[in-house]
């Protein structure tokens, strides 16, 4: 649903009692003025009544200018101008406007959470920067609304404002109370509840309305929320009593039935910028002069239908059954597979037959509006109204889109499970076995793949804590008791699990955390690793092991001069060690004073394995690596049972290219702790340096077996595969599907 | 090592350099055989630039810029995509479709710039 809608008063987020309309400011005038004139306006419209989707079927219509009633003027040419932009964009093709386009697309990416709102107003107000507090009613509270969406731009707060008396009916208030306060939410996704409250509230004063809605729970809340109008809007089937009434909501019914995949398809364009793209792709080709394999396509139609496929497979990737019901998986996929495509902005059929799937859909959805449906399907449409009609839909639905953006990314940030459920019952089907061999669409799932991952990265880098969704455990009498016992085991993934369920109950407790990034690290999971370990070290800032692990993940990662503080950190916090730390080398630590003050503790006690242990770490950081190998045997030589001191030096000496010693090192580990993720995965690259990819794959997907969640298993597996020309085994990778692979490659 | 604001790629490349002596590296070199430039920025393409040279044809690794003659490709990564590609995490198309990778030189030759040409990392 365009947030528009909820915003103005779509149809699809009517409250029952209050009049809705197909033109949101229509049906704002409708409400606060009452009077006959809109009425009339109605009735001359044609009788069979176009919806969104029937404006794509007139695309000669689309960015025709044709004058609407007067308080649509605002809209009406700003949205022409644009397509004019677009048209203007795609024959110019100068290069400065294709970079601008390109940096457009690049932006659009990650847009910034302002971006759906500002575009709004752009192209909807530009004229009003100060709200105009006086004229009809309408005109005020159009002007008074733009006001609170100038301010969203900014994060600035939101002042009250003195109105006129506007004559809101309840309903209208109830309408804008929720309304704002979701639309808030989404502006201010960035801000504080208590900020977004205070906006809401400012507005709500302003308009004379109470703000104790039902409307204000949590973030998550809001789904539910649009559920509620969903349902709403799904309930008003049956006709008004008034004519003009129930015509109007039959025809916003249809609209919200209908016009979703258009809105949809339409800023998933705006989104991913399919023109821009096209352009972009075909000028960079040309400059390198290697378009010989994707020129002379239709490069616009090509792109979007790639971008689509790529929302298709990470829609299809989320393993929501309900999702994967989904009507707008459906759609998507269609797009995906070529049979509707996107040209001039409107959906089309690509071929008759799926036509006739699609008005057969179209009338199952509305009985009530079958006769219509056939009108429709027939094309016996009187033109010239349906134009005028179709044209105010396009501009309209312009602006929807780029509020949309906003909503796109809020659907694919997922977790949308209620919403996507009212979605239908229709199962989205031959995604995932639909992969053509291009090239060029295999790069843009990896794309996506690694868009996923990085977001996962990003999280993870921040330190936060990603926490499993269904956790048994949670409510288990003593999780860190069971936590314990599982990682003895082995059992790694489910020692994570009850661990998990333990801080989450018990959020300070170190050894909980401090056992959990420990159960990470060996199931090669660094990031999440360093986030546990970060809160144990929180918990408990001196904790000696906490440092360690810390230090040795920050190495792992490659981040120096993080692993050099959480290892001297060790030092310093150390009973025994810590005489030796000098304070003014805390605040810039070089490399060569910490090496030389844990040489001074080394020499201290000899028999320490600890010590020895972290200066093997040390040395790793420095790429002193026969000097790291040294000091872990002697680490060893003390503690010979450490399977993780064994996987230590068999790391070490991979990095120093003595790959054949370092298997015998992780065979040790192995041997004492056969579960060992970590180990099973370094093998798998000792194999894969030494070119023996085959081999590297067995291991990997060894290792994938007990941990599907490490990501980097994964991506260094898909190497191997392409490497030891396996392609044939690719989308079993990438779709993750663990037992094609164990079966193709047993160890 | 003394500085704490060493590039990540850094590490990734000295291994790459005892790498290249191993047989896997000799026969990646001999399967290549082309010279690649790689300049990385810590943090923004195109400044504080630090220039690798990974010649494929003699097989050897040195910091700096390449002093034979034109490297065959010449790329521009930040410190993090660098690891990316290097890692498999992101592909080479996108990264370059992106402009997460700027490549002077002979197409041909950066279409071979692969991730299997770098050792992995292994982890302790």
């Amino acid at each position: 649903m365009a947030m528009r809608e909820l915003v103005t008063g779509g149809a699809a987020c009517a409250v029952p009692g209050s009049s809705s309309s197909s033109n949101p400011f229509g049906n704002l005038a409708n409400a606060v003025l009452s009077t006959a004139s809109k009425g009339q306006d109605w009735k001359e419209l044609p009788s069979s009544l176009p919806t969104a989707s029937e404006a794509q079927f007139y695309p000669e219509a689309h960015g025709q200018q044709l004058p609407g009633p007067d308080f649509d003027q605002p809209y009406m040419q700003p949205g022409a101008q644009s397509s004019d932009f677009i048209r203007n964009f795609n024959s110019v093709g100068g290069n400065a406007l294709l970079e601008s386009a390109w940096d457009d697309v690049q932006g659009s990416q990650l847009p910034p959470p302002m971006h759906g709102p500002q575009l709004m107003y752009d192209r909807g107000a530009a004229a009003q920067l100060q709200p105009t507090l006086d004229g009809p009613p309408q005109r005020v509270l159009s002007s008074f609304l733009h006001s609170f969406v100038e301010t969203s731009r900014g994060g600035i707060p939101f002042r009250p404002t003195q109105l006129p008396v506007l004559g809101l009916s309840a309903g209208d208030k109830q309408c804008i109370r929720d309304r704002s306060s979701i639309m808030a939410r989404h502006f201010f996704a960035d801000k504080s509840e208590d900020f977004i409250n205070g906006q809401v509230n400012a507005l709500l004063c302003s308009l004379d309305i109470d703000s104790d809605a039902n409307s204000k729970g949590p973030l998550p809340a809001r789904f539910r929320e649009l559920e509620g109008y969903w349902n709403e809007s799904q309930a008003i089937q049956k006709p008004g009593a008034h004519a003009t009434d129930g015509w109007v909501r039959e025809f916003s019914q249809h609209r919200v039935d209908r016009g979703d995949p258009n809105v949809w398809a339409q800023s998933f364009e705006q989104q991913h910028g399919a023109h821009g793209w096209a352009s972009e792709f075909e000028q960079e080709q040309s400059q390198l002069m290697s378009a010989d394999h994707m020129r002379g396509g239709n490069m616009a139609s090509l792109a979007a239908m790639e971008q689509t496929r790529m929302l298709a497979n990470t829609l299809a990737q989320n393993e929501d059954p309900k999702f994967q019901k989904s009507r707008f998986l459906q759609f998507v996929s269609k797009m995906s597979r070529g049979e509707l495509i996107i040209d001039d902005n409107q959906v089309k059929q690509a071929t008759s037959s799926t036509a006739g799937d699609w008005a057969g859909e179209y009338q199952q959805q509305n009985n009530a509006g079958s006769n219509w449906a056939n009108e429709y399907v027939h094309g016996e449409v009187e033109l010239s109204r349906a134009t005028q009609w179709a044209n105010e839909f396009s501009s309209e639905q312009e602006q929807h889109g780029s509020v949309d953006d906003q909503w796109v990314n809020q659907f694919s940030k997922l977790h949308v499970d209620d919403w996507a459920e009212e979605f239908g019952n229709q199962v989205g089907q031959g995604i995932l076995g639909d992969n053509s061999t291009d090239s060029w669409a295999n790069a843009y799932d990896e794309f996506l793949n690694e868009q996923v991952a990085s977001k996962q990265r990003l999280d993870g880098s921040r330190g936060v804590y990603v926490f499993s969704d269904m956790n048994p455990y949670v409510g288990h009498p003593n999780p860190l008791k069971e936590g314990q016992d599982m990682f003895h085991k082995g059992l790694l993934s489910e020692a994570v699990l009850a661990l998990e369920a333990e801080v989450l109950k018990n959020p300070d407790n170190a050894e909980g955390w401090r056992l959990l990034g420990i159960a990470h690290a060996e199931n090669d999971d660094d990031q999440q690793a360093i986030a546990a370990m970060m809160r144990a070290q929180e918990a408990d800032p001196t904790n000696l092991e906490v440092l360690l692990a810390l230090g040795v993940s920050h190495t792992n990662e490659l981040e120096q001069s993080a692993a050099l503080k959480y290892l001297y950190g060790w030092l310093r916090n150390h009973p025994k060690y810590g005489v030796l730390a000098r304070p003014e080398l805390s605040d810039s630590l070089y490399y060569a004073d910490v090496a030389r003050t844990f040489n001074e503790a080394a020499q201290m006690s000899p028999d320490d394995a600890d010590v020895h242990i972290v200066l093997g770490v040390l040395y790793n950081l420095s790429r002193e690596y026969d000097k790291a190998i040294e000091s872990f045997r002697t680490a060893l030589k003390l503690k010979p049972q450490d399977y993780s001191l064994w996987n230590k030096l068999g790391a070490t000496q991979a990095n120093s290219v003595q790959s054949a010693d370092a298997i015998l090192a992780y065979q040790q580990a192995l041997d004492l702790k056969p579960n060992y993720v970590r180990a099973w995965a370094n093998m798998g690259i000792s194999y894969a340096n030494q070119g023996m990819y085959d081999d590297s794959i067995r291991y990997y997907v060894r290792a994938l077996t007990m941990n599907p969640k490490a990501d980097n298993g994964w991506q260094y597996l898909r190497i191997s595969l392409s490497c030891a020309s396996r392609n044939d085994m690719l989308e079993a990778c990438d779709s993750r599907n663990l037992d094609i692979l164990q079966k193709e490659f047993p160890l | 090592m003394g500085s704490n604001d060493e590039l990540k790629s850094e590490a990734l490349l000295e291994q790459m350099k005892h790498h290249l002596n191993t047989d896997q590296g000799k026969a990646i070199a001999k399967k290549i055989g082309l010279v690649y430039q790689i300049n990385i920025a810590p943090k923004k393409l195109g400044f504080n630039e630090v220039a690798y040279t990974i010649d494929l044809k003699k097989g050897e690794f040195k910091k700096g810029e390449y002093e034979g003659g034109k490297a065959d490709a010449i790329f521009s990564f930040t410190d993090e995509d660098f690891l990316k590609i290097a890692l498999g995490k992101m592909n080479p198309q996108i990264a370059f479709m992106r402009g997460a990778m700027k490549v002077k030189g002979s197409m041909s030759a950066a279409q071979k710039f692969t991730p299997d040409i770098f050792p992995k990392p292994s982890k302790m």
